[in-house]
């Protein structure tokens, strides 16, 4: 398997299905870890929804004191495990990205683990299989990197090539990786 | 102590060494020089001996990590300041009660996981105190008269006690007491374990039932043993008694390396009162961006420090690290970076740039394809799939 989380922001509407569905998912408890917020308040009512990337060497396990934070075989990070938080919150200050969300009544941190037991039997996420406008989206390798490609060419055909000052302009997306294993 | 290290093969067999000693010499004083020893517990000595070991390499290389020794060592620099002695005691008393003797935040889990936890805890940690205390020669009973026995702690004579007082018979059953508490709680563990959907989802067979598993046959086995010679005359007692010594033998040997591992973690959680968050909820420090507070300075400075040990560069142009902005703000940031968002170069006051005329990848796929004429593969994807997955 070799699944893609596809992220676009800009598609979202703002109707915080993915969220009401993550509360749904298995061990979550009844309550959320992903985000939906607003670019700018001020500016526009534009939303957009935040997810952890299952970093490769991710740092809110290397920040972890108490080592409670497990990287599975498919390279999902995983919520602290519940025997061994501590509470410290160390996680969600190393985070790049500010996912990890902590419970201070039962005392443990709790991420997204893109509904583990969904996606290890190959099955979309909760937030993914409910996003109406397609901004969270499970996909296939292969399908991601067409969407790549169609980015370049329409960008191309408008004449936009990458130069020095703008290259990274045309890099941002977000595509999380979930997992090596081709099987 | 230099020269001293140089002897060993590395740090963790010195530690490891020192452990052995300690408790060869604790052993040694408190059986007035093995004249008390109890040699049918030999076999249980040898195994502690050995789980002693296996402890200390783990919590070396525990200790090693650049996280744990960071915070710890910061714990351990607060203790010994005297300006802290307030803060610290109240920390250290805080976690010491509600976190680990009354485990409240277990229960806030579920009445049931709170009264499974204290189950097993409680009775593994009486039951490890006696064991212990008894193979190590730590604690004896000495007959005085025919009617009064005196706990003998470290070769001290401490309290007397009616040989068949109230108080005698619970010293007596501490074993038994401890292991029915283990066998409720690791029962309703597994019981939970087997029913409940919610805990299958990350729970793995050999690290989350495997203990139940050990706990369970080392209690079943021990509370046999008191069966026999209560109620059976002894009956099989001296193969009972084998095969009670080894599942405690598989036990202590799995304890360092598996899932009860967390117990002589959990302490560090004094680090949380003592050197970060003083008062729950509370925060001190603020977001570099939107001025809320959202964690506490030396928390910060540590993160920053283990982050940079372990090579992670989160530093941003203007010499910010990601770490000093709160959760909502590196969010923001995010996203903002991706679809290029992000104020002009200069101003972060300017407002925000929603359109930099770079098209972001599926953003109006349908409008496109015909506008711009372009034989597409994208036209061979499926027509939107139905949503149910
Ligand atoms: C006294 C300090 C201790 C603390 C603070 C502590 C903390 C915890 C926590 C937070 C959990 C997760 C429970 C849950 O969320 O349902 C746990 C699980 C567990 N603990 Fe402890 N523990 C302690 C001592 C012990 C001891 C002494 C033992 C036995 C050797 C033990 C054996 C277990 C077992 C077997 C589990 C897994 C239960 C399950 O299958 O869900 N703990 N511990
Ligand atoms: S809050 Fe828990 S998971 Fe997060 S760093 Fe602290 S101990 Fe680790
Ligand atoms: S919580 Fe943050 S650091 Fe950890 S895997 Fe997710 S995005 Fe990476």
């Amino acid at each position: 398997m070799n699944k893609i989380m596809y992220l676009e922001f800009e598609r979202c509407i703002g109707c915080r299905a993915c969220q009401a569905a993550c509360r749904e998912c298995g061990d979550h408890d009844a309550k959320e870890r992903n985000y939906v917020e607003y670019v700018d308040f001020t500016e526009s009512r534009q939303t957009f929804p935040m997810l952890c990337m299952q970093c490769k060497d991710p740092a809110c396990a290397r920040v972890c004191p108490a080592n409670a934070i497990q990287i599975t075989d498919e390279g999902v990070v995983l919520s602290a495990m519940e025997e061994k938080c501590i509470g410290c919150r160390n996680c969600t200050f190393g985070c790049p990205f500010g996912i990890p969300k902590f419970d201070f009544e039962t005392n443990k941190m709790y991420k997204c683990d893109m509904c583990y037991d969904r996606t290890r039997h190959d099955i979309a996420p909760m937030c993914a299989s409910v996003c109406p406008s397609d901004a969270i989206r499970f996909i296939d390798f292969d399908e991601m990197q067409q969407l790549r490609r169609k980015r370049t060419q329409m960008n191309l055909v408008e004449g936009k090539k990458p130069q020095e000052g703008n290259k990274w302009d045309y890099v941002p997306e977000f595509f999380g990786v979930y997992t090596d294993s081709q099987s | 102590m230099y020269k001293f290290e140089k002897s060993f093969y590395s740090k963790t067999s010195m530690y490891s060494f020192v452990v052995v000693m300690i408790l060869f010499f604790s052993m040694w004083y408190s059986t007035s020089k093995f004249v008390h020893i109890d040699m049918a517990l030999l076999g249980y000595a040898i195994s502690s001996t050995v789980f002693a070991i296996g402890l200390t390499i783990r919590m070396s290389f525990w200790m090693w990590r650049k996280a744990t020794n960071r915070v710890a060592k910061r714990s351990v620099d607060n203790l010994f300041n005297k300006e802290r002695l307030k803060r610290n005691s109240k920390a250290f008393v805080r976690t010491l009660i509600d976190n680990i003797i009354l485990q409240k935040f277990i229960f806030q889990r579920g009445i049931y996981r709170g009264i499974q936890h204290f189950m097993i805890s409680w009775g593994c940690i009486i039951s490890f105190a006696i064991t212990f205390g008894l193979t190590f020669g730590w604690m004896r009973f000495d007959l005085i008269d025919p009617e009064t026995y005196q706990i003998i702690v470290f070769d001290m004579p401490t309290i007397t006690m009616a040989a068949h007082g109230i108080f005698a018979e619970i010293v007596y059953n501490g074993l038994n007491i401890g292991a029915i508490m283990v066998l409720i709680g690791a029962g309703m563990a597994l019981y939970r374990r087997i029913t409940d959907y919610d805990v299958k989802v990350t729970q793995r067979f050999e690290f989350d039932i495997l203990p139940l598993i050990i706990l369970l046959a080392v209690t079943v086995t021990g509370l046999i043993l008191t069966i026999q010679y209560t109620f059976l005359d002894g009956w099989m007692h001296h193969y009972m008694s084998l095969i009670h010594q080894v599942t405690v033998i598989i036990m202590l040997m799995y304890f360092p390396f598996g899932k009860l591992f967390h117990v002589p973690i959990r302490p560090l959680a004094t680090a949380v009162p003592m050197s970060y968050q003083e008062v729950v909820k509370v925060d001190t420090k603020s977001c570099k961006s939107c001025g809320q507070p959202y964690s506490n300075d030396d928390q910060i400075a540590d993160v920053q420090a283990i982050l940079k040990s372990q090579n992670f560069d989160l530093q941003l142009a203007d010499g910010t690290y990601l770490s000093d902005y709160c959760t909502g703000c590196r969010r923001r940031m995010r996203a903002l970076k991706q679809m290029n968002l992000e104020a002009p170069q200069g101003n972060p006051y300017g407002p925000v740039n929603t359109n930099n005329g770079i098209h972001i990848s599926g953003f109006s796929k349908k409008r496109s394809e015909e506008f711009y004429g372009l034989d597409q593969d994208l036209k061979e994807e499926k027509v939107d799939e139905p949503v149910s997955r």
